[in-house]
């Protein structure tokens, strides 16, 4: 049994992924540390699990924690449970500097406990399912990439640059940069990207577009722009068209729904059936911790889809493409 | 009654032609094509004269206008031609193969008293002309993040395989992308940079895909897509325009009001499945209905060449771009 504790819930994923952690037979959640102790309490309600005020308290109490915390303070967090010798389970992106993530990665590496950064995607059926043709070589030598991470405007403190670290560029870049270093072993050596503040009045960019350059010459470009409007019938999207040497790979990972027109809510929705990517992430991080080996998504990983948003930042500001080492 | 002669008898010289054929105001006189197989062609399904050499049109006194359906790299010298023999012209576009062609162009028609208009048909697509207007009447409120794809299809196969001749046609960008820079620039206005990246140089697949980041002057980002394939594909456009009060969605593989679908019937024939969209007027029928318009009226055609050398000027900026890996600042 890996029990497991939250380090804030001030990411909205702390729900659906504290509901994973209650549906594994071999997890056991003990409690929700936040310090916003209304946020805490309720959190706890929801989740069926107890709220400790006092981090250390819980972290005397688990094997592993998650931290979804605001970006800014992933940091202080994973060198706190790292102290205690608990494995880590992060939310993307892994931090809002370079420095802190690099910091992160050494604590832990320092005090022996695994560091997995929380890409959900990677446990998409849909998404896998064309991991692995990509593997089997389906489509030939991949040329380029084109992918949308469109979503709605998060507001809270995702739109504070104090904790979140960017807005939608920052948001939404990381999954994409994820999943295709993760299809195809590459990284990303240069980005140009425009990123702006065109849709909502927030201090913050809720717009942008990011074309970049892979090793050996692969290209993508990524929108990751909040702009499904609130009538939008779902959060927004993820989604590839993948062009190989030998024809096309598209992607829409969350087609698998229905349309509901809802009088009730005077809305149109998409209710996505797609198998639980969430509950994926979950189970493969207490299956790590159960057989020991290395986490299927390192604090590399996250170190390096932080970089590309970084730069894409850069780059916007400085109008020309900006290399990565 | 315009009286018409088109030059060149391939894929667009083929649609021109039936397009003059169904207007009541003009009258197509005369095709040229120095392939005599097309001229065969053109006496079998237009019933009109067929000439080997173009200037057998220009120097025809009964022709009003002549419409240059020929490779793009060809167009300038035609339109010199045009000039010289004092006919309205119509052009497909691009209006030319490169910048200094486009130049040349521009000085010869400047002043000239004659109309020129050049073939931008996304103008008279209804898709595309619906969009605008929803744009304009302010339905997204103010626009952001705009999306276009086009292509899907195989590459196209020209005269002597002039497509694939990057040099004669300037790939995917200058051929089939510039349909959608020409539509967001009539949209959105005028483009501030551009940075681009294409397949092109980086496989000897026979194949182009296409993608440009455009930043217009207004602040509209745009991501400007296209493709042809080297698989037998099916040709789509999509669309998606994003506004701080809403969002415009299109793709036209969702938009088939018919589709047909017919058992085989014997053993070696297949299943047929075949999607209609029809229109009374297609876009082709519609710009070419235009251009005699403009003349008959004595204004401007929807596409003035200044237009659309504003819009070729996009497209080798980005074609640029791709090949530099530079952002090229308009
Ligand atoms: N608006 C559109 O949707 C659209 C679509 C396709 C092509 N185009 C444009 O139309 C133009 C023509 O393209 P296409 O696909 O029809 O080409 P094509 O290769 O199919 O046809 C060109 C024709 O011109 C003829 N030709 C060549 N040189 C000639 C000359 N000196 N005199 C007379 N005839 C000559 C060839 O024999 C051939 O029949 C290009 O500029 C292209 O970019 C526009």
């Amino acid at each position: 049994m890996v029990r497991i504790g939250f380090l804030s819930i001030a990411h909205m994923h702390a729900f659906s992924y504290g509901d994973a952690v209650n549906k594994l037979p071999n997890a056991q959640l003990v409690g929700i540390y936040d310090p916003d102790k209304e946020r805490g309490t309720k959190g706890a309600e929801t989740l069926k699990t107890r709220y400790y005020s006092d981090p250390v308290e819980l972290l005397n109490k688990v094997d592993a924690v998650i931290i979804c915390s605001e970006n800014s303070r992933h940091r202080e967090f994973t060198e706190l449970a790292a102290q205690y010798g608990k494995h880590i389970l992060c939310e993307k992106p892994i931090a809002t500097t370079i420095e802190d993530g690099q910091a992160m990665i050494e604590a832990c590496e320092k005090a022996n406990v695994k560091l997995q950064i929380a890409f959900p995607c990677r446990f998409n059926t849909p998404i896998r399912r064309v991991k692995d043709m990509l593997d089997q070589g389906a489509i030939g030598n991949v040329l380029a990439i084109r992918g949308t991470n469109h979503g709605q405007m998060p507001g809270g403190w995702f739109v504070d640059r104090e904790l979140s670290g960017g807005g939608a560029v920052m948001d939404h870049t990381v999954h994409i940069v994820d999943l295709i270093r993760w299809f195809l072993g590459k990284e990303v050596i240069s980005v140009y990207a425009e990123a702006d503040t065109m849709l909502y009045d927030v201090d913050i960019d809720d717009c942008g577009m990011l074309s970049m350059e892979l090793e050996d010459g692969v290209f993508v470009t990524q929108d990751p722009s909040w702009s499904r409007p609130s009538t939008f019938p779902t959060w927004g999207d993820v989604t590839m068209e993948i062009i190989g040497t030998d024809g096309v790979i598209s992607l829409d990972a969350f087609a698998q729904n229905f349309t509901l027109f809802s009088d009730k809510s005077n809305k149109v929705m998409h209710k996505v059936y797609t198998e639980d990517m969430d509950f994926g992430l979950i189970k493969d991080f207490v299956e790590m911790i159960e057989e020991d080996r290395e986490p299927s998504i390192t604090g590399f990983d996250g170190l390096q889809a932080m970089a590309v948003a970084l730069a894409a930042y850069e780059s916007a500001r400085r109008k020309e493409p900006v290399k990565l080492d | 009654m315009i009286r018409v002669g088109v030059i060149g008898y391939g894929t667009m010289g083929q649609v021109h032609s039936q397009s003059y054929k169904e207007l009541e105001n003009a009258a197509l006189t005369a095709v040229a094509d120095q392939e005599p197989k097309r001229r065969e062609q053109i006496e079998q399904e237009l019933g009109v004269k067929a000439v080997s050499n173009a200037d057998e049109i220009f120097q025809d006194e009964s022709i009003d206008l002549v419409d240059i359906c020929v490779p793009t790299y060809l167009h300038e010298e035609m339109i010199a031609k045009a000039v010289e023999a004092g006919k309205h012209i119509f052009v497909e576009k691009p209006l030319a193969r490169s910048l200094d062609q486009g130049k040349k162009i521009l000085a010869l028609t400047k002043n000239y008293r004659k109309k020129v208009g050049v073939g931008h048909v996304v103008r008279f697509s209804p898709e595309y002309v619906a969009a605008r207007e929803s744009v304009q009447q302010g339905e997204i409120g103010r626009p952001a993040v705009v999306r276009t794809f086009r292509g899907g299809s195989q590459f196209p196969r020209g005269w002597q395989d002039w497509y694939a001749d990057f040099e004669l046609s300037g790939g995917v960008i200058l051929d089939l992308v510039i349909h959608d820079i020409d539509y967001l620039r009539w949209v959105f206005g005028e483009v501030e940079r551009v940075y681009a990246k294409s397949t092109h140089g980086r496989t000897t697949a026979h194949l182009e895909h296409a993608m440009i980041v455009l930043r217009f002057k207004n602040g509209v980002i745009a991501h400007v897509e296209g493709s042809w394939t080297n698989y037998p594909g099916q040709f789509y456009t999509t669309f998606e325009f994003s506004g701080d009060e809403g969002l415009i969605s299109f793709d036209s593989r969702k938009t088939a009001p018919i589709v047909q679908i017919t058992a085989k019937q014997s053993e070696d024939s297949k299943d047929v499945v075949i999607p209609e969209n029809p229109f009374l007027v297609s876009p082709y029928t519609a710009e070419i209905a235009d251009m005699v318009e403009a003349i008959k009226d004595d204004r401007e055609p929807a596409v003035t060449v200044q237009d659309a050398f504003d819009t070729l000027r996009v497209a080798l900026a980005a074609v640029e771009s791709a090949q530099t890996g530079k952002v090229i600042s308009l």
